[in-house]
């Protein structure tokens, strides 16, 4: 794998305009991987006459076949023996079904460097440590969504003096404990160290504008940050309107609109995605997006509207190089943004069908999780 | 956002509303009632604005497929005349003027008054755009005090609706509480939980189940829980129209409502039976599925992913499932069993056998049995029907209008009004 290695070896982490050749040289070395390694694999390239021969430029990116995420669900596709996988991480499925990737030591070395690039892009490691706030799950040995292992990875950018979680796992339960929570942030706040809070979006709102209502006014230690995070799916159905997220936090916490870094990934797509400071997600140096056709699958131009498709060449313990996800989104071209990135950013409209499913029939778990109650 | 006596608030203010709201509710209780005739009023108002498009721009943003259709029902569902027919069928005329009893052999009579069971808590489900304004009206049409909990999928449009209606109608404000609350957030559901004297919840077997959790003892539990509709066919009267609107049913409906149906059972005891319905109906499906092809962004990109997970599906599959028939976006199964279940939605149908002589096994689904729709020969139709109504069916309707409307029916085999109210008797 050593156009792998190469690729998230390169200098910047946004350059998507250089790295193309070595993109395509990597999505081939991947390819040929799994299509060596996973007999299913195989199947789906020589039922769609694909060779990974066959991906020699840019262009033929498109031609490989997608997988479905749902197809990750029903079915557990690995190139590699489980004793050769480092983890195995779960998708946040609610409904009993979820995906589970595997992902070998040297994906995840990748994984590393891509984050501790990224990371330092946006400012988020430092030497000076810090007490963190996780709107999350608290790890325990039953939990292995990979929403949890993120938020605990994310507590290692700085050292962490404490990690306060508002999602506690006790009797064999989650349950939220906002006021605790807001208890922690009061006292961190008189800390010399910054405070860092990480977790889904609505949560971190809902505390905020709690905190507002009690009249609470701090000023956080310089550095201090909120981290948003979750799956794609808080990233738009719990849509707060992000201007005033971000002046609710100015008043509460003191911080300013660059202290607020937003990301997400999926576990069908391991990659960082990380808002710039005009906070777009632009598409990193190890990914490539297409927008394809709701009709036709055929990928179009930037600026339409179709379905999310993902690319890269980051695992070898399972065949995840091109996923297509059940969300429809818009590709912009960089330049739209303004902040000095020109690799293309991804808008994410919302699911497939989402509008459209109106199912009461009984057990019809898969569709119900994209309505729970 | 909350509502709360018809003043919004921000979804922070949660608890303090939650503290407050057992005083209040029963301030109401004690010196406030709701007649009927105040919140037809205020519907029928609702449904005229309805009308000159008040909410034409919310309904265009759900980019639904058929929302005239949604449009039409809805004048039609909310007009003063139907409302008040309602009223008359599931409660009688004059429910709610006291009467007096005449019992026979001289016993003692005593006055008879309806009340409304008191609060209700909705706990709605987001399958059905406008179903919790729906499940609200009817606890006010029985002049209850009513708590709502939005379904987290729910769009806006109910609160608006919910919204409008009190600013149409200020007297029902008191007696309407809506909350955006996630069902994750126990302790806010028990604090509802514990002022309701019925908790009506719609949604699958986890939602219902949850609800059962939840409910305080004394309460009475109201399900809407989830139902699987199914076909019986034993002979035809006109076998090329009725088929066309069994087809046309399954494609209109995508499956995805409780009386669509799921499984079609055939009076039969033979496979072979079975696999030649399968070749004769699949092209009348696909027909049928084509024509009703989602035209919304969404709708389209969901068939396109579903169709191309299918045909994964089948090359990691191997040999194509036994007894499956493909047709263009849609598929029958011929299965071994005879079991009622869920299909595999959006034009996937299930084929059974399942003779005359066993419809009555039928009954072991209880919990699920809603809609039958009926394809038979005239002389069967009455034996027939009242073989699927003995062993638990709700509906029986002719083949394409398993999901119709009937403007005076139950629901699952309910009047709901009287599941919210209560007879109190006065010696």
């Amino acid at each position: 794998m050593r156009y792998r290695r190469k690729l998230f070896g390169v200098k910047h982490a946004f350059d998507t305009r250089t790295t193309e050749d070595l993109f395509v040289l990597a999505m081939r070395e991947n390819c040929q991987f799994h299509y060596d390694h996973c007999a299913p694999y195989r199947r789906i390239l020589q039922h769609y006459q694909f060779s990974p021969d066959g991906l020699t430029g840019v262009d033929d990116l498109a031609r490989l076949p997608c997988l479905p995420t749902l197809l990750f669900k029903r079915h557990r596709l690995y190139s590699l023996p489980r004793r050769r996988m480092l983890i195995r991480a779960t998708s946040s499925g609610t409904s009993g079904q979820f995906s589970e990737i595997g992902f070998e030591p040297g994906g995840l070395l990748c994984g590393l460097e891509m984050v501790l690039r990224i990371g330092r892009l946006r400012g988020l490691f430092s030497p000076v440590p810090c007490h963190y706030i996780l709107f999350g799950y608290q790890p325990h040995r039953g939990n292995r969504t990979a929403v949890t292992k993120t938020a605990f990875g994310a507590t290692l950018f700085t050292p962490a003096l404490s990690r306060t979680y508002a999602l506690r796992y006790s009797n064999g339960a989650y349950s939220a404990d906002l006021d605790h929570i807001i208890r922690a942030i009061v006292r961190h706040a008189r800390s010399r160290f910054p405070l860092r809070m990480m977790g889904f979006p609505s949560y971190t709102y809902f505390t905020l504008k709690k905190m507002q209502q009690q009249g609470i006014r701090l000023t956080l230690a310089r550095g201090s940050k909120i981290l948003l995070g979750g799956g794609w799916k808080q990233f738009y159905t719990e849509q707060v309107d992000k201007q005033t997220f971000y002046s609710l936090a100015a008043e509460v916490l003191g911080l300013a609109d660059a202290d607020i870094v937003e990301f997400f990934g999926a576990v069908e797509h391991p990659i960082l995605y990380c808002d710039c400071a005009r906070h777009h997600f632009h598409v990193p140096a190890y990914s490539r997006v297409l927008i394809r056709d709701v009709q036709t699958l055929a990928p179009l131009p930037n600026g339409q509207p179709g379905l999310v498709n993902l690319l890269t060449p980051m695992v070898a313990a399972t065949p995840i190089l091109s996923v297509m996800t059940d969300d429809l989104g818009v590709l912009h071209d960089g330049a739209e943004c303004g902040c000095g990135l020109d690799s293309p950013y991804l808008e994410i409209l919302g699911r497939v069908g989402l509008r459209d499913i109106k199912t009461c029939a009984a057990g019809a778990a898969e569709l119900l999780e994209k309505l729970r109650l | 956002m909350i509502l709360a006596r018809g003043e919004l608030y921000d979804t922070g203010a949660q608890d303090q509303i939650l503290q407050g709201l057992e005083a209040e509710i029963d301030q109401t209780r004690r010196t406030q009632t709701l007649p009927a005739e105040t919140v037809i009023r205020a519907i029928g108002r609702l449904r005229d604005a309805l009308a000159d498009g008040l909410f034409d721009r919310q309904l265009d943003a759900l980019e639904l497929d058929g929302v005239e259709q949604y449009k039409r029902m809805a004048l039609l569902l909310l007009s003063r005349e139907n409302i008040e027919y309602k009223l008359r069928v599931e409660l009688g005329a004059d429910f709610f003027k006291p009467r007096r009893t005449a019992p026979p052999h001289g016993q003692p009579s005593i006055r008879t008054q309806a009340m409304p069971l008191g609060t209700l808590l909705h706990i709605a489900a987001g399958n059905v755009d406008g179903l919790p304004a729906f499940s609200l009206a009817e606890g006010l049409l029985t002049g209850n005090v009513n708590i709502l909990k939005l379904p987290q999928a729910d769009n806006g449009l109910s609160l608006e609706i919910i919204q409008t209606l009190l600013e149409i109608e200020p007297a029902l404000r008191d007696f309407v509480y809506v909350f955006d609350t996630p069902s994750s957030d126990l302790a806010a559901m028990q604090r509802m939980a514990a002022v309701a004297d019925g908790i009506v919840v719609w949604g699958g077997d986890a939602a219902v189940a949850a609800a059962r959790r939840l409910a305080p003892l004394g309460a009475r539990l109201i399900e809407w829980g989830h139902k699987l509709g199914f076909a019986y066919i034993s002979g035809y009267e006109d076998e090329p129209a009725e088929l066309a609107a069994l087809a046309e049913h399954i494609a209109s409906t995508r499956q995805l409502l409780c009386s669509s149906c799921q499984t079609i059972f055939l009076d039969t005891a033979r496979m072979e039976d079975l696999h030649a319905f399968c070749d004769k109906f699949l092209p009348v499906l696909e027909r049928a599925v084509r024509r009703h092809a989602p035209t919304s962004l969404g709708g389209r990109a969901e068939t396109t992913l579903r169709r191309y997970y299918d045909t994964l599906a089948q090359i990691l599959g191997g040999a194509p499932e036994a007894g499956m028939f493909r047709g263009d976006g849609c598929s029958l199964t011929a299965c071994e069993d005879s079991a009622l279940a869920l299909s595999g939605l959006a034009g996937n149908c299930l084929v059974k056998r399942l003779p005359r002589e066993q419809i009555f096994s039928l009954r072991r689904q209880k919990g699920y049995l809603q809609t039958a729709g009926l394809l038979c020969t005239p002389e069967r139709r009455e034996t027939l029907t009242q073989l699927l109504a003995r062993c638990g069916v709700t509906r029986i309707t002719r083949a394409g209008n398993m999901s119709a409307m009937f403007s005076g029916e139950a629901h699952d085999g309910d009047y709901p009004l009287r599941r919210y109210v209560r007879m109190v008797d006065i010696e």
